[in-house]
């Protein structure tokens, strides 16, 4: 048991930290909420560094490392509010791609983000579905799809270069299909974070040959386990914006004075900055819980990723609240740096499931596995 | 980071688990309980003298003193296993974590002869006198006074929750021995045998009821106490203090991730028993509790971390606060579901467990007051948001 970044681990959180802090400053991610830029420099850097390749295996022409390492990374980015695809073609196409295909489907799209290219994932086997297209579909019997359906919302959805779209296949099961983004019709949805781009993607009449679907036995599991290095990802980015924000409110609690002394110095300021602190190393330690068993594949990995986004949920939830408030007026301000990884942190509780959702989750599949019931009742029912 | 220990570590781990299912006492041999944190009943003399006679009482000691030179994470995966099979190493658990390793680290040979290694070996009990009247939160502020006069200090005073002192030989006590000194710089260590004159002591209900008798209220009237009792330099008692409650300060959170353990398991059984396992309301309240269980956990383990490579810091504090106010919300919420079936105080919540504190399968009500143990003894939860505030957060006293 260490539970504790090693050392080249730590070293990767500087050297995260370090460019982040320099190449994405509260400037660019303004001007990119304005319109007046776009994050593509920051992703430039980024390729260059070759984080998107962070866990592209060695063979694959990757670092080859591990969910860990990605969520060390993402929380920096999260704490930055980063307007890059880094968010969706890390932790959410990567992982899909990487567990549902094989050969040269899945070598060149690991090859392709190693080199930059974006993808990401639309999470619709609720909204879409897919038909095989053998009898009389637009491009012959070649074993390829028809899709069907929506799927919303779906993070980058309207400016990755791939999607991989989760559809319901005839049999009920999960397929997955990669769909170049220039073949789809998506339209950016409006979002309160400006920074992140949301799109809602209308499927019908795209086809997916059959090298571009996954529809085997094994998908299904796949899906799964993709999104659990999905929810520890989107965790690990509401997990840095928290911190951000905490960040500036000790900032600010120590430089602003009332009745002459540092509103910092009051015990109730403190003791509400603490309870963020608290849930924020609550969650952070399930986030990195959540990729830790996702890279050993230790049975509890569907457990902690669900957990991981619930807690991360319950920090925002506190962050916010607490983070605005011990602003006072100064925290209700455009100018106020704070608006931008409010907006960060919560947009992350919205996505992929709420803290609810995901707390029931747990409660329930804990319950359902509990041995059967000990003769406690004594008629005492209330 | 990795999610498990190291062969070696599972090594011990099932050597330790060998040795206990060897010679863990039976039920009908625990029959008599203790009835305070000072009273050993025979058998549980017997066991943990067996358990120090093996070295499986303080593993990190000495054989000497119960142990077996073992690691930091071996001590840890120790009092995992003893917890996770609800076990108690010692029914006098002050005189076991604090009493004796304070003595071991700052007494005499003969000190420890005389009375650290008889408290490990369950041969007397031993109390803490530290809290009085005055001095709770603010610790340094205490002022039962000791004056050396010749061969002995002459202490009068006053302390109070000094738990099991009317089951207890001997009370370790902090005492003010130079009151023009700064508060932190006049304190010392004695060890006071409770049969000298001029002690008296008071045990009182705690709100749970007026027979569960633990605290004491302790006099001092003109006691005198030997020089040679003097624990650590003269007024060097605030580092033997800190030391003294800094020697499980890496693993006190097991005790909270044990008592929510706990919930998880009774208060998932009883959400079966009585049907609500798909109620909505308890279903969020379950997954919560997990949630809080396994983060407290993976905390502790990174502390264990820290302290392994001595990176350890203020941080830590965490782990007391979160650990404490999690198991008192859940237990709450869990009391309020269950609506008039929590109203009985004496229905046992769980099957008592023959080596463990009663009080760990009371009723819904008497473990939701019981919590405060854990966001009030040892620095309140307000004394901990303090800390962590100017400690760790940077914040101006």
């Amino acid at each position: 048991m260490e539970f504790e970044l090693d050392d080249d681990q730590q070293e990767l959180q500087r050297v995260v930290r370090d460019v982040v802090g320099r190449e994405c400053p509260p400037e660019l991610v303004r001007a990119v909420v304005a319109g007046s830029a776009d994050g593509d420099d920051l992703w430039t850097t980024m390729v260059g560094l070759d984080w998107p390749s962070l866990t592209v295996p060695t063979d694959d022409g990757g670092m080859g490392l591990t969910a860990v390492e990605l969520v060390i990374t993402l929380e920096e980015l999260g704490w930055a509010a980063d307007p890059t695809p880094f968010l969706a073609t890390t932790s959410q196409y990567l992982p899909l791609v990487r567990e549902c295909f094989d050969g040269d489907a899945r070598g060149s799209r690991l090859a392709g983000v190693c080199a930059g290219r974006t993808g990401t994932v639309a999470f619709a086997a609720d909204t879409a579905r897919a038909e095989s297209d053998d009898n009389g579909g637009v491009g012959g019997d070649d074993g390829g799809w028809d899709l069907h359906g929506t799927a919303t919302p779906v993070v980058d959805g309207d400016r990755a270069d791939e999607i991989a779209v989760v559809a319901t296949l005839p049999d009920g099961a999960p397929g997955v299909f990669l769909v170049p983004g220039t073949d789809l019709d998506a339209d950016r949805a409006p979002a309160f974070d400006g920074a992140l781009h949301v799109a809602d993607l209308a499927l019908d009449g795209v086809r997916v040959d059959a090298a571009r679907a996954a529809t085997g036995p094994g998908v299904a599991a796949g899906v799964e386990r993709a999104t659990h290095e999905a929810l520890a990802g989107i965790s690990a980015s509401t997990v840095g914006a928290c911190r951000r924000i905490l960040e500036l409110v000790l900032a600010h609690v120590k430089d602003r004075h009332q009745f002459g002394v540092p509103i910092g110095s009051f015990q109730a300021v403190k003791h509400m900055a603490v309870d963020v602190y608290v849930a924020i190393e609550r969650a952070r330690a399930l986030v990195h819980f959540a990729a830790l068993a996702a890279a050993e594949d230790d049975p509890r990995r569907a457990l902690a990723a669900s957990m991981a986004k619930a807690a991360a949920g319950d920090a925002q939830r506190l962050a916010v609240r607490h983070g605005i408030q011990l602003f006072g007026g100064l925290g209700f301000t455009w100018e106020n740096d704070l608006q931008i990884y409010v907006r960060r942190a919560m947009v992350g509780e919205l996505l992929l499931g709420t803290a609810a959702e995901h707390r029931a989750w747990v409660g329930h599949t804990a319950l359902e596995a509990l041995p059967a019931p000990a003769d406690l009742s004594e008629g005492a029912t209330p | 980071m990795k999610l498990r220990f190291d062969d070696d570590t599972e090594a011990f781990r099932r050597e330790f688990g060998d040795w206990l299912d060897a010679h863990v006492p039976d039920e009908a041999v625990s029959a008599e309980r203790p009835r305070s944190t000072a009273h050993i009943p025979a058998w549980a003399r017997d066991w943990q003298r067996q358990l120090f006679d093996a070295g499986w009482l303080v593993p990190g000691n000495p054989p000497e003193h119960g142990g077996r030179n073992a690691t930091l994470v071996q001590q840890f995966v120790h009092l995992e296993e003893l917890s996770r099979r609800r076990i108690y190493a010692s029914y006098n658990p002050q005189g076991l974590s604090i009493v004796a390793p304070s003595i071991l680290g700052y007494g005499t040979e003969d000190q420890k002869r005389r009375w650290a290694v008889p408290v490990l070996r369950a041969e007397i009990t031993a109390a803490l006198g530290m809290s009085e009247p005055d001095a709770g939160s603010d610790l340094a502020g205490l002022r039962t006074r000791a004056v050396l006069d010749g061969d002995r200090f002459v202490v009068n005073g006053q302390k109070v929750w000094t738990s099991g002192a009317h089951d207890a030989d001997v009370i370790l006590a902090f005492v003010r021995t130079d009151p023009d000194a700064p508060k932190h710089k006049g304190i010392s260590v004695l060890v006071v045998p409770t049969d000298t004159p001029g002690l008296t002591r008071r045990p009182f209900g705690s709100i749970v009821g007026p027979d569960d008798q633990d605290f004491n209220e302790v006099f001092f009237d003109d006691v005198e106490v030997p020089a040679g009792n003097l624990v650590g330099p003269l007024h060097q008692g605030w580092r033997v203090a800190n030391g003294s409650l800094g020697h499980e300060r890496a693993m006190i959170w097991l005790g909270f991730a044990e008592r929510l353990d706990g919930l998880v398991t009774d208060g998932g059984a009883e959400l079966r028993a009585r049907g609500l396992d798909a109620d909505d309301r308890m279903v969020d309240w379950y997954g919560g509790l997990l949630i809080d269980t396994y983060a407290l956990r993976l905390l502790g383990y990174r502390g264990l971390s820290q302290t392994r490579r001595g990176t350890e810091g203020p941080e830590q504090s965490i782990l007391k606060l979160f650990g404490s106010e999690a198991e008192q919300l859940s237990t709450l919420r869990l009391l309020e579901a269950l609506g008039p079936a929590a109203l009985d105080p004496d229905r046992r919540t769980a099957p008592l467990d023959p080596l463990g504190f009663d009080s760990w399968s009371a009723s819904w009500f008497e473990r939701y007051l019981r919590t405060f143990a854990g966001t009030i003894a040892g620095g309140t939860s307000q004394i901990q948001r303090n800390i962590i505030a100017e400690k760790v957060l940077g914040l101006p006293r």
